[in-house]
């Protein structure tokens, strides 16, 4: 069997919550599993498992090629009580959506998903996310979660630091840098709405945008001073709903029968 | 000034979320603050601060107390919750009401934003604590869950020292898991159904109440190795069913 890398795509704003017209991160977020019909899994924990975020998660993989399904730690679903660990290890790819960062870290550690994530991550489940579910894989990032900006630590599973919202939530940019000045971070990324950050073990391999004109920065210490590097992001086009061979749409009875099997009993009567 | 007695009022099932018909339980704890229009605050951190509850719980206060709700997953500016200094507003309130949801999540997210001591300072300052199902577990010292996986022991911020079981009557399965927890050693505490509610005054329980004629609660406790329930003396806050003639 192929052994799968460690694999980490960390997004500075966008995906379905964001630019739900604009499916090129998340489209790009399923051709990240090696598989045909990626199980791909939401965990919505930071925004307090909005049903709106489930709602959007739900419009834009429900008729793609892959098994969408969304875990929320306040509420059982309607299946009842599950295995977490084996519900997450299953998975192809786990999307965490943004909210707040200091809330999504403190109750995963009270179900103990730090741990599990950490187990599946190894075990080369994809991780995505933006925003707070970006910079929760990295030692430290900038949250919003008591309103001000301010530094807050991540599961480290990233060695580096990573800031979101770079352009369009700028009053994070100073306090991000001023932490890595300061050295109360580690060297990392500034990121763009738009821009994903791609991570193969602990090695960057890709930086793609779903939006012209943005940038990641790489923001270090050195003693020269703070050294800001801007990478230019490789601009993932819109493809839209459709690709050109039309191998985007699912057909109709496939959609039948994955609803069927969602809502399993209701449909049987 | 008058010293205020903390007082924390855990309610087995009940109130706005609970039953929308019947006001008995919400009415008591308010009459509990002595104020004519106290201030109350709404905490649905288990719920993940949904808006639907949010809304639930103005709808049922906003004509009578001073209302206000904190969300610790909305701390952004216009959210409509609470902004800046959480503990300055919850100091000031005379009661602060807990909605249900997950308890585990709750208390993740309330010792991460320090709520846990500044919501002891509340009570020992003398604010009404009260809430239902997670909302009540988390007062106590400990507490049964079964969420994803097998039931757990787990530690609730501890104002009160014993175990307690919500929605006793409703959800024989939590009694049940609930009495093996006492039986292997878990503190002696209380089983409350759903429209009862224990009233704590200090650590003392100094009432039983319910808003259901047949609601009540027991103390659950090992005694030589056997876990025995005492039914609690239950104050019915409604009027009383008129006798039928004859």
């Amino acid at each position: 069997m192929q052994t799968r890398v460690p694999t980490i795509f960390a997004m500075g704003g966008g995906g379905f919550t964001m630019e739900p017209e604009n499916p090129a991160l998340d489209e790009f977020i399923l051709s990240l599993a090696p598989v045909q019909v990626p199980k791909i899994l939401l965990l919505p924990t930071a925004s307090g498992d909005a049903g709106s975020q489930e709602a959007q998660f739900r419009a834009t993989f429900g008729d793609r090629p892959c098994e969408p399904r969304a875990l929320s730690l306040f509420r059982l679903g309607e299946g009842g009580p599950i295995d977490l660990r084996q519900t997450i290890l299953e998975q192809d790819i786990v999307y965490v959506g943004g909210g707040s960062m200091r809330n999504l870290l403190a109750i995963w550690r009270v179900h103990e998903m730090d741990d599990i994530l950490r187990e599946a991550w190894a075990a080369g489940v994809v991780l995505a996310g933006l925003s707070a579910g970006a910079m929760c894989w990295f030692a430290g990032g900038v949250t919003k979660s008591s309103g001000e900006p301010e530094v807050t630590k991540g599961l480290g599973l990233l060695p580096g630091s990573l800031s979101v919202h770079a352009d369009g939530d700028p009053n994070r940019l100073p306090v991000y840098e001023r932490a890595v000045a300061e050295r109360r971070l580690p060297a990392g990324w500034a990121a763009d709405d738009g821009v994903g950050l791609l991570f193969k073990g602990r090695d960057l391999v890709r930086v793609v945008s779903s939006r012209p004109k943005t940038r990641a920065v790489w923001t270090e210490q050195t003693p020269a001073g703070l050294r800001r590097d801007v990478r230019e992001p490789e601009y993932l086009p819109n493809l839209g709903h459709v690709s050109s061979e039309g191998s985007r749409i699912v057909s109709a009875d496939v959609l039948e029968f994955r609803r069927a099997r969602r809502h399993g009993a209701s449909l049987r009567d | 000034m008058e010293m205020r007695v903390p007082q924390i009022v855990a309610f087995g099932g009940g109130g706005f979320s609970m039953e929308s018909s019947n006001t008995l339980m919400d009415d008591h704890v308010l009459r509990l603050t002595g104020k004519r229009r106290p201030k109350v605050c709404f905490i649905p951190t288990a719920s993940g601060d949904a808006d639907h509850y949010v809304v639930r719980f103005y709808r049922r206060f906003a004509a009578v107390a001073d209302t206000s709700h904190v969300s610790l997953f909305r701390r952004d500016t216009g959210s409509g919750a609470v902004e800046g200094d959480l503990e300055a507003h919850l100091l000031q309130q005379d009661l602060i009401y807990v909605g249900g949801g997950s308890v585990l999540s709750l208390l993740g997210a309330w010792r991460a934003h320090r709520l846990d001591t500044i919501l002891e300072r509340a009570w020992l300052g003398g604010t009404v604590l009260c809430g239902l199902s997670a909302g009540s577990l988390c007062w106590f010292q400990d507490a049964v869950t079964a969420f994803h996986g097998p039931p757990e022991r787990l530690h609730g911020l501890g104002l009160l020292p014993y175990s307690n079981c919500v929605h006793y009557d409703a959800e024989p399965e939590r009694a049940i898991e609930f009495k093996e927890f006492i039986a292997a050693g878990m503190s002696p505490g209380f089983g409350v159904d759903d429209g009862a509610a224990l009233h704590f005054k200090g650590t003392e329980l100094f009432d039983v109440i319910a808003s259901k004629p047949a609601a009540g609660a027991r103390r659950v406790e090992c005694v030589d190795g056997t876990v025995v329930e005492t039914a609690l003396s239950t104050r019915y806050l409604g009027m009383a069913a008129p006798a039928l003639a004859a």
